[in-house]
Formats: structure tokens, sequence, C-alpha cells
């Protein structure tokens, strides 16, 4: 398989606490990958990284076939190279209809003139319904965001990752808050999307990520402890000791 | 693609047939007309208004739309007033000077009458020298194009500064606050080339319509105010319909979520702040001939919170809101400020409305802010809905 994203020798420090510490963590095309870890193992650091919100101090982030380097790089002109991402919080724009939402996030030209003089076309139209039907929304394209449930939310912002047709999806908790059928939905929907690109889930819950059935990384104090199989990753001694000792304890 | 805008937008077309039909019942009951129920500084008084629900509907953009709070667009309103009134004031003094050194024997050289000129309009602040800003005075056409250049470069610059190192809210409103009062101050300077606190006055006289009558003219400004608005109003409604509104409310809404789709938050800001700045500046051009005289006070930063007040009164994120709260706040304004309002004697106090206004002007902005976060617009949700 080839390498969609290398993360090489990552730090980074916030005010002498190191979030990150030597990182080094590969993603391939059209892969499901679930990272774990306790609070403060720097999972989201980590994808702040990655999508340019932090700058790391030291190493390196190359992403695709060109192998280009993402630092540096605004979070803009990342999320065009095809990185999509997914906040820990359902984040949609609320005061807009469910399609509005969808539309924005289309895979279109993005400068302030091509939005500009933008038009509706067919094609656009049959890829909302598309996407749309994928999450479940297919009833709700013309009410207002934020009337949705908080799952339905979630639905809609990982709709609008599918829309924007990235080639690398970070999804941050995406479980939280949610039933049970709820979950049973959101898992099929990222494990569909991982058919055509690379998922990276960060998550807590061990029974989601059990569900998703996919190679794991363990997380802790900013660099990588195990990775795996889940049974591979709890059945480390190590792993036991920092993350399920403590949350079983 | 037009048409489906329009129909798209109902609220545009009521918008413009109330502008026509307010516009023909002013001109037909004006003095111009004959028929002089409305006086000619009363027509100017309106005038002036619509140029500042322009003024408003651009502040409604950037800030009801886009969600930058610029405390600073009256700065490009006055550019642009002080921009046409360097034409009016060079001008018009030129032909009084001609007019002047006609019965000389001699005739004037060029440099007597430049210095002439020089000497009437910077006498008043002991220089006769033109500064370098009035290098393109004599041309109406190059004026016109300062008009909007000017404006235009200031917050393309401004913006770009602001914008790219992520300056939002409330410090973004203090930056912009700054800038005006910067400008406002650097104008009060009798050597700034503008005359100081004198400011550009005599600017209701058009060159080259000398013999026309005020009003005439205040007919003329005014209709050249409601096409001005009227258009400003049909472009800015296109504009923040469709795709482009959408990532604009955005913006305001979450930025981060913006940003991670793709869209270079920073550009699209600047867009809209330059475009407001520039429409701003055209409705300024406007209002200062009709007012006459235009000084640095104009430029103060308390003019540009007013107009936010007026935006957040009439009601935020809608087009007809900042028209209703820009007419309406300004108008009572000046009833209330010009002695209109009868003091109320409360037999151990007598209120006096042109020291209380301001009072009750905060107290209603405040009230707005509260109670009715959708200002007095948010009346017509009502009305729809029954």
């Amino acid at each position: 398989m080839d390498t969609l994203l290398e993360a090489s020798g990552v730090s980074v420090t916030f005010d002498g606490f190191r979030a990150i510490n030597n990182l080094t963590i590969q993603f391939a095309e059209a892969e499901l990958r679930a990272i774990i870890g306790p609070n403060g193992a720097g999972k989201t650091t980590f994808m702040d990284i990655v999508t340019g919100k932090t700058r790391p101090d030291e190493g390196y982030v190359i992403w695709g076939d060109k192998s280009i380097s993402l630092i540096g790089m605004s979070e803009s002109q990342i999320a065009q190279e095809g990185i999509g991402r997914k906040f820990q919080k359902p984040t949609v724009f609320e005061a807009q209809t469910v399609r509005k939402n969808i539309a924005m996030a289309l895979q279109n030209p993005r400068g302030p003139f091509d939005v500009l003089f933008y038009k509706k076309t067919k094609a656009n139209g049959a890829r909302i319904e598309e996407i749309a039907e994928e999450i479940g929304l297919t009833d709700s394209l013309t009410r207002i965001a934020g009337e949705l449930s908080h799952g339905q939310k979630q639905w809609l912002e990982i709709g609008m990752l599918l829309a924007q047709n990235p080639r690398l999806l970070l999804v941050d908790e995406p479980a939280a808050g949610m039933t049970v059928e709820e979950r049973e939905k959101t898992t099929d929907i990222l494990r569909r999307a991982a058919k055509t690109r690379a998922v990276v889930v960060v998550e807590h819950d061990m029974e989601f990520v059990r569900r998703l059935d996919c190679k794991v990384t363990v997380l802790h104090e900013g660099s990588v402890l195990a990775e795996g199989s889940l049974d591979h990753v709890t059945s480390n001694q190590t792993v036991i000791d920092v993350y399920l000792g403590r949350s079983h304890a | 693609m037009r048409k489906s805008f329009i129909m798209q937008t109902p609220s545009v077309l009521w918008f413009l047939a109330a502008l026509a039909l307010f516009t023909l019942s002013v001109t037909i009951l004006s003095e111009f007309s004959g028929v002089d129920i409305i006086s000619t500084s009363f027509v100017k008084t309106l005038g002036k208004t619509l140029c500042l629900c322009l003024i408003a509907v651009a502040m409604d953009v950037v800030w009801g739309y886009c969600g930058i709070l610029s405390l600073g667009h009256f700065a490009f309103f006055g550019i642009g007033g002080y921009a046409i009134g360097m034409w009016l004031m060079y001008a018009r003094t030129e032909g009084i000077v001609l007019t002047n050194m006609a019965n000389q024997t001699i005739p004037a050289t060029p440099q007597e009458i430049s210095d002439a000129i020089g000497n009437q309009i910077f006498g008043v602040v002991g220089s006769s020298d033109f500064p370098l800003i009035w290098a393109f005075a004599d041309s109406l056409t190059l004026q016109l194009l300062m008009v909007v250049l000017i404006p235009g470069l200031l917050a393309l610059v401004f913006g770009w500064l602001a914008f790219r190192s992520r300056v939002t809210g409330v410090y973004l409103s203090i930056l912009t606050q700054a800038m005006t009062l910067a400008l406002s101050l650097y104008l009060f300077q009798n050597d700034s080339g503008l005359r100081g606190n004198n400011g550009l006055s005599g600017l209701q006289n058009i060159p080259g319509f000398e013999t026309t009558s005020q009003a005439t003219i205040s007919i003329a400004f005014f209709w050249a105010s409601a096409l001005a608005l009227a258009l400003g109003y049909v472009f800015f409604a296109w504009v923040v319909s469709g795709k482009m509104g959408s990532v604009v409310a955005g913006i305001r809404d979450n930025e981060a979520r913006v940003r991670f789709l793709g869209y270079h938050v920073e550009g699209y800001k600047l867009f809209i702040f330059t475009m407001t700045a520039v429409v701003a500046a055209i409705a300024g051009a406007l209002y200062y001939p009709q007012a006459g005289i235009i000084n640095p006070g104009e430029i103060a930063p308390i003019a540009s919170i007013y107009l936010a007040v007026w935006v957040a009164i009439g009601g935020r994120g809608r087009l007809y809101g900042a028209v209703i709260g820009a007419a309406f706040v300004s108008l009572l304004s000046s009833w209330f400020t010009g002695g209109g309002a009868p003091a109320i004697n409360l037999g151990f106090y007598t209120i006096q409305w042109t020291d209380w206004w301001l009072v009750l002007l905060g107290l209603s902005f405040v009230a707005v802010t509260l109670f009715f976060p959708k200002g007095i617009a948010g009346l017509f949700d009502y009305l729809v809905r029954k």
C-alpha cells in the first residue's frame, strides 16, 4: 500500500509541556485507522498539526504522491490538498439549511470571485442528493441545520467532509454523545468512506473502536506506544498500564 | 440568473418599489416642483439620509453578514466626501478668481492664478501653496476616481494587515476605531493639506451650475442618492444571496469550519471589507455636497459607532433592516437634537432633548440588543407569519 501521509519525528511544546514528542506515524491510501489514548496523549494536537492549525517545533509531515511538506501551509491550502477534518463538537453552519451546508463543502473552486459568480449545476445538485443519502439526511435537506439532533449534526459534518472529496479524513470523537443506533450508523458511514480514502478516527470509546474493526494506534504522552489490531494492542502490558489500567481503575 | 435572484429575494422588489415611491413623492412635494410642502433644506436632509442608508447597508454586509464589527467605516465615508470636496472647492474658487482677474489690464499668468486660488483656499490655515494631495483637484474625473481608489486602497492595505494576523472580534473593532481616530486627528492638523479643523466648505455650490437654484440642485442630488442606494442595495443583495452569502455567513458563525473546508477566510474578509469601504466612500461623496461642509469631526470614531447603532436597531443581517435603522434613527436624531422635540417639564427638572437624546439612544440600543436582537426589521417576521 502506498503511503498517503507520513509524519516523522514531530515534536511540539506548549509552555514547556511536550504535547507531541518525536511522533512518527503513517497512513496508507484507503485505510481505516483508529487512534486511541488517554487525555493529553496528543491526539487533537496531532490533528492540529496535520491540518495546519499548529506548527510543530521539529519534524516533518509529508503528504501524497508528490511528497509535499504540509508544514507552513495554511489550513485552507491543506484542506484543498485533500485533508478533511471533523471537530469534536459537531460544527455545522446552524443558521443555514442542510443543503447549503453541503453545497458549501462541495469540491469546487474556492476563490471569492469563483464563489461570487457560482451557478448551481445539475451535477452539483446530484452530488448533494448523493451525500444526503449517504448520511441519511435526504428528508432534511431543506431544514435549518440548527434544528437537527446532535447525531444528525455529526452526520451532516461528516457529509460535508465527504462533499470535499478528501483523500484523508480526520475524525475527532464522532461517537461522543450518540445513542447505540446512531453509533452503528456512524460506524457504517465511516467504514464505507474508508473504502475509497483514508479515514483516521480519534476515539475514547473502546466499544466504538472495536466496531470499526481496524488497525489501532495507541498514543501516550505525545508518541506512539503501540500499533496493530485492537486485540494486539489491548494485550500489550504497557498499554494496559498507562491507558486501560487507568481507565478501568 | 438575474431573474432568479430577484425572484428568490422578493424583499428587493419591495424595497425598490418603496424607494421609487418615496423619491417621487418627495419630488412632487418639493420646492422644485412648485408645491413647496417640503422645503429645500429638508429635501437635502432626506437626500443625506439616503446616503446614510447606503453606508448602513454596507455596514450591514460587513457586520451583519460577515461578522466584522468595523468601527471605522465612516472614515471611508469621510474620505469620499473629502475627495469630491477638493474638486468642488477648487473648481468654484478657480471660477471666482478668474472672474475677479478678468478685469485686470494685464492678463494674469497661470502662476498668479494658481497662487490666488491657493490663497483663497488655504489662507485660513496660513498657507497659499497647494499640497501634493491636491494635484488632481482640477479634474473632476480624476477626483471621482480618487473617491473610490483612496478608500479602496486604504481598506485593502488595512484589511490585509489586520486579517492576515488573524485579528478578530473586539480587537479588530478597536483597530478600526484607531484607524478612524488617527485619520481624524491627522486631518485636524492645519498642515494636513485639507484645511485642518475648517474642513472643506461651500460644497453645496456646484461649479458650472452657479445659476441653478438650490431647489433644483437639491432634487438632483436627492435623485442621485436614491439611485446610488437602489444600485448599492441590489448589488449587495446579490452578493449576499447564493453561495457567497453562505460562505460569508459561515465565516460569521464559524470561521474555523470555513477555513477547514478549504476557503481562504482572510481573502473573503478582505473582499467584503474593501467592497463595503468603497460603497461607503461613494455614499460620502454624495452626502457632503448636500451637507455643504465636511470637517475632520465627521470622521471621529463616534460617527462609526452611530452607524453600528443604526444597523443594530434596524436589524442586523437583513439589508432593509439597515436602511430602516439608518433612516429612522438619523431622522429622529436630527429631530431631537434640532430642538424639534418638545422639552418635558417634570416640575423639579426639565428634560431638554438636546442633552438627553443621547441617553435615550443609548438606552434604546441596550434595549434592542437585549430584547429585540433582530431589531425593527424583526417586526416584519411577525407580519409575514400572520
